[in-house]
């Protein structure tokens, strides 16, 4: 029974991840209909800021604090100059984009730091929780505390602010909210701004998880991304943080269970594959359109 | 005094040009009309007053200004309001919500609930249901909230986008009652329709619109006796 309840916590702990991963990019999926690979971009900055800020101050919290504001402003600096200019063009081009920065910052990031693995070793300011046959450490707790905050920010966002408001009339009806006097560059400098630092949260996050940095740890949480995206609703917030959540359980589960039968970071895919077949629209994706 | 003025507009979807020499005026008060079959580009003209849409060539001026480079988004607060084909209500937006973002560009929000009072007076079936998400109500209410949502801005002009698609004729001619009572009120109407027997009714003045070239202006009396429309477009 503790044992369930283990690999439940450690589901959730990978979920909670995913969900600030791909959220961002599911955001502007929701407005815009292209696709933001270099979301997972802002991912491993976020892990590289967070290491070397850890580094230098020793506090945790100032940390992620530093990394978060400095990815945010990425983000907002390349929607403005990145997309924002070639939106009038077919999805294929901002998505060339998006691969291209990904590219771009990953090198980016080897240049600077290096390729090799560096170690991202962390003191959590407070214990962890420990029964007879269950333990959940402080990097997980912290990782689960923050993760809600962060996600309970954004529905605030959503739900309870005038930004928020349009946000919503946007991903519903991208031309009439215009017409209603949406500024809708606005609306995706938001998206950006709380996307991107929600990936360098997730990229940090990782890290201290499994204690390392390196330049292509984006890669795979890139392609798990889309999974979820598709899986949520296509841009349904909701729907994204759900689909994270099964996808970081199943994978556990079955790689606690089941075994390795396939390589862990295929189940998403496998999952995304059984969903769609039973499913076509998605978990969520009513509340969408 | 001109509310509205475009004068000489090309517009274009991709390579097919949508708009010839497009040439309309709407003066203060006024309740016009465009006239002209599916397809004839009628939509195209309120795109680009809107600002959805931009002419190639042509400019397009809102109570003296320019406004053909100005964004859509800015539109709205200059006080254009704006009923899209189809109604294009938000579906996942209660009414309610719907109102405030017809009021986005309100300075603060007690300018919105005192719209929103106002929209809920003209339209007590609105009030009913305001925390009614918008999708689940019929075709007549959410034409209701489309009109209402335009109206929240306080505009100086209003723009009707074909307002009988997908609705039964009793709705239709609620809706357009609805719209000519807003004109009886001070506001300038600019109203786009296929079904010119009705939208002649309440115009003044009328355009006709053929693939996409004006080709003729009248007053809705002219216009209602000409051979030529009364054949193509009031089924004489």
């Amino acid at each position: 029974m503790d044992m369930i309840l283990q690999q439940v916590i450690n589901g959730i702990v990978i979920g909670s991840v995913y969900a600030l991963t791909a959220m961002g990019a599911a955001l502007v999926y929701g407005i815009l209909r292209i696709l933001d690979l270099a979301n997972a971009a802002a991912y491993a900055m976020g892990a590289y800021a967070g290491l070397f800020l850890y580094a230098a101050t020793g506090n945790v919290m100032l940390a992620f604090a530093g990394a978060l504001l400095l990815t945010a402003l990425f983000g907002l600096v390349i929607q403005k100059y990145l997309y924002v200019p070639v939106l009038d063009r077919p999805p294929i081009v901002p998505l060339i984009a998006s691969i291209g920065l990904f590219i771009f910052v990953q090198d980016l990031l080897r240049l600077i730091a290096g390729p090799h693995i560096r170690e991202f070793q962390v003191r959590i300011p407070f214990g962890e929780i420990k029964t007879e046959s269950l333990t959940v450490n402080s990097t997980w707790i912290f990782i689960i505390a923050l993760a809600a905050v962060l996600l309970l920010f954004l529905w605030y966002i959503l739900t309870r602010t005038r930004i928020g408001l349009a946000w919503r009339a946007t991903a519903q009806d991208l031309e009439t909210a215009k017409a209603m006097g949406v500024n809708v560059n606005r609306v995706v400098a938001l998206n950006y701004l709380l996307g991107y630092s929600f990936a360098a949260a997730a990229g940090i996050m990782v890290s201290m998880l499994y204690n390392s940095v390196y330049p292509t740890m984006g890669d795979v949480p890139a392609y798990k991304m889309l999974a979820i995206i598709v899986l949520g609703g296509l841009g349904n917030p909701v729907g994204t943080v759900a689909a994270a959540l099964l996808i970081g359980l199943v994978e556990t589960l079955v790689a606690g269970y089941v075994g390795f039968f396939l390589p862990r970071d295929a189940i998403a895919f496998v999952v995304l594959i059984i969903v769609l077949l039973l499913k076509p629209e998605g978990l969520m994706s009513k509340t969408v359109k | 005094m001109k509310v509205l003025r475009i004068e000489n507009v090309d517009a274009f979807y991709g390579k097919s040009q949508a708009l010839h020499n497009v040439s309309i005026e709407v003066r203060e008060g006024e309740f016009v009309t465009i006239l002209g079959a599916n397809g004839a580009g009628k939509s195209t003209i309120m795109k680009c007053i809107m600002g959805l849409m931009k002419p190639k060539r042509g400019r397009i001026f809102f109570r003296g200004s320019d406004i053909t480079d100005r964004p859509a988004w800015d539109r709205a607060s200059m006080g254009i309001g704006y009923v899209p084909e189809g109604r294009r209500v938000f579906p996942e937006l209660t009414v309610e919500e719907n109102l405030r973002m017809g009021g986005y560009r309100l300075p603060g929000k007690k300018a919105v609930d005192e719209n929103i009072e106002k929209a809920y007076a003209l339209f007590p079936r609105l009030k009913e249901r305001r925390s009614q998400l918008a999708r689940t109500m019929s075709g007549g209410e959410q034409q209701m909230l489309a009109i209402a949502r335009a109206l929240m801005p306080d505009p100086v002009l209003l723009l009707v986008d074909e307002i009988s698609t997908g609705l039964m004729p009793i709705l239709v001619n609620h809706s357009l009652a609805i719209v000519d009572n807003l004109h009886s009120q001070g506001i300038t109407v600019l109203m786009v329709e296929q079904n010119a027997n009705k939208a002649l009714k309440y115009a003044g003045r009328g355009y006709i619109l053929k693939t996409g070239r004006i080709t003729m202006e009248d007053t809705s009396e002219n216009l209602k006796n000409n051979e030529e429309v009364v054949k193509a477009y009031l089924g004489g």
